[in-house]
């Protein structure tokens, strides 16, 4: 059979995050420690890294060094990287901790660009803050380069949401001259937080700006569970799938810098998604697959065929039997 | 990318499906995970092509030691082409993979050069498409040997007299399919012998065309075994069976071989068989002579060559009249085994072209097929006729069972490329949809058009690239395969570059030899981004995991200038805390690895300058040479001088030095020289006051040392001055 298990995890396992390659997994638990396999059934290294659980592990670009961001139920984040001293083995240390103030920070997510690394966390008041690292070898020293609130309306300003979680996806280009853009879209009792917006920064007055908002006039408001933006080979367009409780929107967005409406936006297809809520949604290196899981226990793998038409492709079943 | 599915919806849909109903849901894969449910969360990760990694959470709050898995799945298999996978194993599969890459490659470059060639001489000639299907045949008969089976048996070995099928190499699927597309798309010379070629292919193919209905080939190896113990042969009605089974797809060796098992041919006989004998030798001769329009007869195989249409009318007619000559003999009335006469007045009728025996005498659709074209339709040429033949066999023989060949083979006839790439893909896998494609458009407008047309539904990809991409994915799965995916990207001209840097900079960094075969991959396909990023990569990586010279090395190559400079000055600090001896060795190769060729960085040139003042200090201080002394004061004096020296190192530089300035009984630096220095040390007792001030871990009294040092040169500089 074409499965194979590489890894197995242990008790109190909450999350798990892989390095760029995949051949690395790390993995918090909720007793706050985290473990690091790699290829091997059983941890590399563990320590603990928070007093509270770990809700979400996230591996940093590979430019970086080995190191992954940790989020903790406290709402605190946390940065560790590995590292090793001549001949000795690697340990992990800790970089940096982001407190979240009088908020929690529920997701973070990091972008490369122009050879600089910038982080985006989101917190549980609907706040999203951009981080740049200063120093290009270590990573302890960043500045908070943005501020801002996921709405595009300034009058839906008032008032602070109460946000469950956050979904971030940066564009996955990795181009010198390509400009900076994220998406993001809360789940949250605020419609205006909600919509997944892909925000952008502006060269000339050096700051970020909601470029576009993904949702049509009657889903704006709906609660994002998850998103992803594709690798893009070649399309003259990007792919973002953004998973709210109707299902799984797949948008087209066109970057015309020509044009003189530059940015055009289509929903494609809104795939069924789970029996559940989605819980996460993955591409494919070449940006034509997306893996969705969900609380169904189901992994399922959508795919546009040569007329643009989207259809589920192959469901993987997690919920079997003990064996 | 996947590979089609064999349930669920596919990627190039039909185009005969204009509504495009929606596909039937995908088969449901378990995964085998070993955790105890429920499961509580799932989360998931692309790695290299088709692999996915799924881990499953537990949601049991027990104490289980495992509570959770992480299963790699690799979704290309299992995926389609099932039937390859049975004949084929992995390691095969992998030696076709590499061995099918040379002849894919040359093919592309020679297309490459045509295109180049007409682009110069602005036109499309007629000679230019005359060349191409040659190359593509050259292709085709490189990659169709790849595909024979090298566990063949060795061609010197003593043939079993009684052998009535004669084993060569097992036969797989996916030669025979090769085979069926060169035959119908690629070999210009063969089409006016289209059906004699068909009949080849059966005689090659015919054990694969079903594993549930019967074929020729089943009933002769069953009659083979039962042949042992049998002691008169032509008393069993699965001898005459066989022999026209034989004859009605034409393996007229097979059939004279067989006739002369009968029992009339031996000595030792008690009756009179003479006539009998005759008879059977009598068509034994029809058969073997049997006029076939074909340019050449391999050896082994009977029959009378005719390489010329007419040639092949007078020979047909001349044979078939001694056919019915025989037929209407008196002779038969002298034969007195009942079984001998029916059973070959019966390959007589064969030979005849009577429907009903050959309908009779044939097993699955196809060989009734072939049959039709050896004796019922043998002037046929071409096309001409056959898929409304193949339709008309279909319903004379349903078949059930079907293997892919038969589907191909319904595609081709149909003059469909669409089913054929479609077949292709579900019943023999990636590999064989992304060579295959060559053969579908070399000499077909149609399959061109269609393979190369660019969808812009589809990101402007085309179908050719598509699969292409697909592929590429496939062998980019594994570790073994990965290495050759690049060729067949660097053929995508739309997006197949940019899954190759995605591809690239996904393989792991950590060992050497591995980033220098990606470093050689990024230099054939001019990749010099992503060899730069990958270089990056694996100097941070080294750098951060205690081999800080391999990481200064590939940040070199790199030209990473803003890390060597934030590594130049790691280095200050470093030296700026302390500046022991046994320090020095350790940095001092670092600054030698830092090179100098990196002029911008001003930090270099420093930790340069200053490598060269602590040589020589050391030097001076071990007392070699007045030389060296005088040869380290002036470094420190450029060190002073030079705008890019660090202010805080001026201190330790000079607090460095004061044991050489009081060594020596005549001073070493001149007024000037002193005065220059005293000032920097008045600019460095101001700058102290200020709080961005760095502090060097001096002890309190260097300051005053120093001055002290400097102002006893000094004094003793003016008193020599001339």
């Amino acid at each position: 059979m074409a499965d194979r298990q590489v890894a197995q995890l242990g008790p109190g396992t909450a999350c798990c995050g892989w390095n760029h390659c995949g051949r690395r997994l790390a993995a918090g638990a909720i007793d706050g420690t985290v473990s690091v396999y790699d290829s091997q059934p059983s941890p590399s290294s563990r320590w603990q890294a928070h007093e509270h659980a770990i809700v979400n592990v996230v591996w940093l670009p590979p430019d970086y060094g080995d190191a992954i961001a940790c989020v903790c139920a406290d709402g605190t984040l946390s940065l560790w990287e590995e590292v090793a001293e001549d001949d000795q083995l690697p340990s992990w240390r800790k970089c940096k901790v982001f407190e979240g103030g009088n908020s929690h920070i529920l997701s973070v997510q990091f972008g490369l660009l122009l050879s600089s690394l910038k982080m985006v966390t989101a917190y549980s008041d609907g706040q999203v803050k951009v981080y740049e690292l200063l120093d290009s070898l270590e990573l302890d020293k960043w500045q908070l380069q943005a501020e801002l609130q996921n709405i595009t309306d300034p009058v839906s300003r008032n008032g602070k949401p109460a946000c469950i979680s956050a979904s971030i996806a940066w564009s996955p280009r990795r181009g010198e001259s390509q400009q900076a853009s994220f998406a993001v879209g809360f789940n949250s009792d605020s419609p205006h937080f909600n919509s997944c917006k892909i925000w952008e920064f502006e060269e000339a007055h050096q700051r970020w700006l909601p470029l576009i908002e993904l949702g049509s006039v009657e889903d704006k408001g709906d609660r994002v569970h998850a998103v992803a933006w594709a690798p893009n080979i070649g399309r003259p367009y990007e792919i973002i799938a953004v998973a709210t409780s109707k299902g799984i929107a797949v948008w087209h967005v066109g970057f015309n810098p020509e044009s003189e409406c530059r940015l055009s936006t289509e929903s494609v297809a809104v795939l069924p998604g789970h029996n559940g809520e989605v819980w996460q949604l993955e591409w494919d290196m070449g940006g034509m697959t997306l893996a969705s899981t969900g609380s169904d226990g189901m992994v399922k793998l959508w795919q546009a065929n040569l007329n643009g038409v989207w259809h589920e492709q192959a469901v993987l079943d997690c919920n079997g039997s003990h064996d | 990318m996947l590979a089609d599915s064999g349930g669920g919806g596919a990627i190039v849909p039909f185009s005969g499906d204009p509504n495009h109903a929606a596909p039937p849901p995908p088969p449901v894969r378990p995964i085998r995970h070993g955790v105890a449910p429920p499961i509580s969360r799932v989360f998931v990760s692309w790695s290299s092509g088709n692999l996915l990694q799924v881990a499953c959470l537990s949601g049991g709050r027990g104490a289980e030691e495992v509570a959770g898995s992480v299963v790699e799945v690799n979704l290309a298999v299992a995926n389609g082409s099932a039937e390859v996978e049975q004949e084929i194993d992995e390691a095969e599969m992998r030696r076709i993979e590499y061995g099918s890459v040379p002849a894919f490659a040359l093919l592309q470059s020679r297309r490459n050069a045509l295109a180049d060639a007409a682009a110069m001489q602005h036109m499309h000639s007629v000679s230019e498409r005359a060349e191409w299907w040659q190359y593509v045949l050259q292709y085709s008969k490189t990659i169709g040997k790849l595909l024979g089976s090298p566990d063949s048996l060795p061609g010197l070995m003593i043939e079993d007299p009684r052998a009535i099928l004669k084993v060569r190499e097992r036969p797989t699927s996916l030669k025979a399919a090769w085979e069926l597309l060169e035959i119908f798309y690629v070999d210009k010379n063969l089409h006016s012998w289209l059906p004699e070629r068909l009949v080849d292919w059966l005689a090659d193919y015919d054990s694969l065309l079903t594993k549930t209905d019967g074929t020729v080939y089943c009933k002769l190896s069953d009659f083979q075994k039962k042949l042992i113990n049998l002691q008169v042969v032509e008393n069993d009605p699965d001898y005459w069976n066989g022999l026209s089974a034989a004859l009605s797809v034409g393996w007229l060796d097979v059939v004279v071989n067989m006739l002369r098992f009968h029992g009339s041919y031996q000595l030792d006989q008690m009756d009179n068989r003479e006539t009998e004998n005759g008879l059977v030798e009598a068509v034994a001769v029809l058969v073997s002579t049997m006029p076939r329009m074909r340019p050449d007869l391999p050896t082994g195989k009977l029959g009378q060559c005719c390489t010329s249409r007419p040639d092949f009318i007078k020979a047909w007619e001349k044979w078939r009249g001694q056919v019915s000559k025989l037929e209407c003999s008196a002779f038969w009335i002298q034969c007195g085994h009942q079984k001998t006469r029916d059973g070959l007045k019966n390959l007589l009728h064969i030979m005849m072209g009577n429907i009903k025996d050959l309908t009779a005498a044939t097993s699955h659709w196809l060989e009734l097929f072939a049959s039709h074209f050896l004796y019922i339709r043998p002037f046929t040429v071409g096309f001409e006729g056959m898929h409304h033949l193949a339709q008309k066999c279909i319903q004379l023989k349903p078949s059930f069972g079907n293997s892919g060949l038969t589907g191909l083979l319904n595609g081709i006839l149909s003059e469909n490329p669409e089913v054929v790439l479609a077949e292709c893909t579900k019943k023999f896998g990636p590999w064989m949809v992304t060579h295959s494609m060559e053969l579908l458009a070399a000499d077909n407008e149609y399959a061109d058009i269609m393979l190369h047309e660019e969808r812009p539904n589809f990101g402007g990809l085309s179908i050719e690239e598509l699969h292409r991409l697909v592929y590429a994915q496939v062998l980019s799965s594994h570790s073994l395969t990965w290495q050759i995916a690049p060729t067949y990207l660097s053929s995508c001209l739309n997006q197949g570059l940019g899954l190759l840097e995605i591809l690239l900079l996904k393989q792991p960094i950590q060992d050497n030899r591995q980033v220098l075969k990606t470093l050689e991959l990024c230099r054939l396909y001019e990749l010099e981004n992503v060899s730069t990023n990958i270089m990056k990569i694996a100097g941070i990586y080294h750098w951060k995991h205690g081999r800080k010279g391999t990481g200064v090395y590939w940040f070199q190559q790199a030209h990473d200038k803003v890390r060597l400079d934030r590594i130049a000055q790691q280095l200050f600090e470093r030296i700026g805390k302390s500046v022991a001896d046994d320090n020095f060795k350790q940095w001092e190769g670092l600054v030698e690895l830092l090179g100098s060729d990196i002029g911008s960085a001003g930090g270099l040139e420093f930790l340069h300058r200053y490598r060269d003042f602590k040589r020589s200090l050391q030097q001076a201080l071990e007392g070699r040479t007045g030389e060296a002394a005088r040869q380290t004061v002036e470094f420190l004096i450029q060190l002073m001088r030079n705008p890019s020296t660090p202010q805080r190192f001026w201190l330790p530089l000079l607090h460095d030095s004061v044991r050489l300035l009081n060594c020596k009984p005549c001073p070493l630096l001149n007024v000037a020289e002193t005065t220059l220095l005293l000032n920097k040390l008045q600019e460095l007792s101001m700058a102290k006051l200020r709080p961005d001030f760095c502090t060097n871990h001096l002890p309190s009294h260097a300051l005053s040392s120093v001055r002290l040092a400097l102002a006893s040169n000094l004094a003793r500089a003016i008193l020599e001055e001339p």
